[in-house]
């Protein structure tokens, strides 16, 4: 499933940013792959605006083992201000994009459990 | 004036960039552990200089490869016989959700280099610690405060700001350690 409709990408310039974006504000995190599984977009697109948003200082990264992991930076000036604005869009998002990517399992699931 | 790239210190090469970007017009300050080498006298030894400009990086690279420094990420220059590189992060220049308070100027034979006040170098470390409760940057903040006047009341100021009172109480108290340790230390030396 494709679900296109994008608010932000006006001002982001393209709707990776925001999908990343909304994703960081909903899970508080994420990876590269993870995102681009969720999007069904090309893992070296999200690698690039991640990049793109980690050289304008508003997102950070750590790795973890040998995943990268990105969140927002709690250093960034503007971040309570750009938050608010995520909040606001968000609140846009129709019901079915919402279900299809920004509701997944977040709660521990404990290893060698069968699916 | 010939330059020993290799034994070149931080505070020299720092001025140097300094005073190259701004003879090519572009204003900069530096920032980050940098500062902290400079202050401390290298008691913490940074090896980045984070500078801070308005600028675009296209208008900096011609400036920094008049010193030899080449590009070689999307905001980090290098020089294959310096073992400092030079980074340019995003502006603003700010600490936490403020402007930085001013800049503090240090003249060298090489040039003027413009960097953050000490009482900001501090905030900028203690930003760290109260967001990802980074030790060595709470380190980094005490070296600055032994080194160099602070405006504690600031600290305090912005801490609270910030949302990060507990944690500035952990930091007084480390000062208050660190105070009391070195003066001891001065009786014993006397």
């Amino acid at each position: 499933m494709v679900i296109g409709e994008v608010m932000l990408e006006g001002i982001f310039g393209n709707v990776i940013v925001e999908k990343v974006l909304f994703t960081l504000y909903v899970y508080g995190e994420g990876y590269p792959l993870g995102m681009a599984k969720t999007f069904k977009e090309p893992v070296n697109r999200l690698q690039q605006q991640l990049q793109r948003l980690e050289n304008a200082g508003i997102i950070v990264s750590r790795l973890i083992g040998k995943v990268r992991v990105y969140t927002f930076n709690p250093r960034y000036p503007f971040l309570q201000e750009l938050k608010a604005l995520i909040a606001k869009a968000f609140e846009f998002l129709p019901e079915k994009e919402k279900d299809a990517y920004y509701k997944k399992r977040t709660r521990p699931r404990r290893a060698g459990k069968p699916i | 004036m010939k330059i020993d790239w290799q034994k070149i210190g931080i505070k020299e090469l720092a001025a140097l960039v300094s005073e190259k970007l701004r003879k090519g017009g572009v204003d900069s300050i530096l920032v980050g552990g940098a500062c902290v080498s400079i202050y401390t006298k290298n008691k913490y030894q940074s090896f980045d200089l984070d500078f801070v400009t308005h600028t675009t990086i296209k208008e900096v690279t011609p400036l920094l490869s008049e010193l030899g420094f080449q590009r070689e990420s999307s905001r980090h220059f290098v020089r294959h016989d310096c073992p400092f590189f030079i980074e340019f992060v995003a502006p603003p220049a700010a600490v936490g959700n403020e402007p930085l308070k001013g800049e503090k100027n240090i003249k060298t034979k090489l040039g003027t280099l413009v960097l953050m006040t000490p009482t900001d170098s501090v905030k900028d470390r203690l930003a760290a610690y109260y967001h990802w409760n980074d030790q060595q940057a709470l380190e980094q903040a005490l070296m600055v405060t032994e080194s160099q006047k602070i405006d504690f009341h600031e600290i305090q100021r912005w801490s609270e700001q910030e949302g990060h009172s507990e944690k500035h109480r952990q930091f007084l108290e480390r000062v208050r350690k660190v105070g009391h340790q070195s003066k001891r230390s001065t009786k014993k030396a006397k």
